[in-house]
């Protein structure tokens, strides 16, 4: 099971336009939501949007950061095998180790 | 609320109230900030053991949001007699109202999700039924908390989502959410009480346990339905909406704490009241 990248956008006043902030791994929609609005916090955003990179058409793939997905973590290994030695502390789900 | 109650003047200060109203009201509000100023902890714990960083980023989001509801929440009080500084700072452990459910901190990334699904929205729920409270002190502060709170269902349900979907952590997922759900559904107490019937009489909170629990399990139902779960903690769908099947235990209950006994212990406390920083302490 693949983490699917998601692109995020947002916008301070409703006068200017969306702009590309950063990008979150998540495994739905909805916890992209969560994931952008927590991790983009900074600025106090009127409009904050995400956006599945595998959404974007780039018109010259040759020039586009959104084609090259090399960001994508394979989350359910992540999920069970994780060791909780990683370098933000792991996690306990981590203790499920692989049959 | 009843036409005639949302016509009715609001309460501006607590000296308005009735007089028999004011402790079911604090009883209510010290039981909320207390769970919010555990339930902030219990989420700290998380945000270095989360198993992706967005996932750690958005518990240490979380854990800071409801230290903010928490202190709001206690700042209410100073308005029914309180002082809030000493319920922040000054109680044993013995005294906090916090929902039982947070007395043990998480043992496994499971019991953090099914806590924020479940005794979240339970003390979401119970915030809901004061957004429209003809006490206005409480009725301005709760919409922006409850805002707040979208984003914690959300993460909620996706990760619940997420575990359920991996076959060896469904076992785990099921016994946490069914050691949560009961202190949920419970914590929000019992129609009997007359402390709380009078609050919903007078429109200081909307509706009474029995319709906020619906409302709650309203709330959660359809996700723990969606990842196949629900029929078996006894959650289920009926004519009249949801409902939760099993029978609670009641014995030793305490209408005014919302607890059957039992504390928290002193260690958790003293993270609760910032002990390690008390000397930093500003007025």
């Amino acid at each position: 099971m693949k983490e699917p990248v998601y692109e995020v956008f947002a916008r301070k006043t409703r006068e200017e336009p969306l702009r590309h902030i950063g990008y979150v791994n998540a495994m739905s929609g909805d916890l992209a939501r969560v994931y952008a609005w927590t991790t983009y916090d900074e600025q106090n955003w009127i409009e904050m949007c995400v956006v599945p990179r595998s959404a974007i058409l780039p018109v010259d793939p040759e020039e586009s950061q959104f084609v090259h997905d090399t960001s994508v973590r394979d989350s359910e290994d992540e999920l069970v095998h994780m060791t909780g030695t990683g370098s933000y502390g792991g996690g306990d789900v981590a203790v499920k180790e692989a049959p | 609320m009843s036409t005639a109650l949302a016509d009715a003047p609001a309460f501006e200060k607590a000296e308005q109230l009735p007089a028999d109203l004011r402790a079911p009201l604090r009883d209510l509000v010290l039981a909320l900030a207390d769970s919010k100023r555990v339930l902030g902890l219990r989420y700290s714990d998380r945000m270095l053991g989360a198993p992706t960083l967005e996932a750690g980023i958005a518990a240490s989001s979380m854990a800071q949001d409801e230290w903010g509801h928490g202190r709001l929440t206690y700042a209410l009080l100073s308005d029914l007699g309180d002082d809030p500084k000493v319920l922040e700072h000054e109680r044993p452990g013995a005294e906090y109202r916090s929902n039982p459910a947070l007395d043990a901190g998480f043992g496994s990334w499971s019991d953090m999700i099914a806590c924020n699904l479940l005794i979240d929205g339970a003390l979401s729920a119970q915030y809901g039924a004061l957004a429209e409270s003809r006490y206005a002190p409480v009725r301005t502060r709760v919409q922006k908390l409850l805002d707040e709170e979208r984003f914690h269902f959300q993460y909620a349900a996706g990760w619940a989502r997420r575990i359920a979907g991996v076959e060896q952590l469904r076992g785990e997922l099921f016994a946490s959410f069914e050691r949560y759900l009961v202190e949920a559904v419970r914590w929000l107490g019992r129609d009997e009480d007359a402390g709380v019937r009078r609050l919903v009489e007078e429109g200081v909170v909307r509706e009474g346990p029995s319709a906020v629990r619906a409302r709650f399990l309203g709330r959660v139902g359809p996700v723990l339905e969606e990842i196949g779960m629900a029929e078996a903690l006894g959650v289920s769908r009926g004519a009249d909406g949801w409902s939760y099947a099993r029978e609670l235990d009641w014995d030793g209950w305490d209408e005014s704490t919302r607890r059957r006994g039992g504390g928290l212990d002193e260690e958790t406390a003293a993270r609760a009241r910032g002990d390690r920083n008390r000397a930093m302490l500003l007025d």
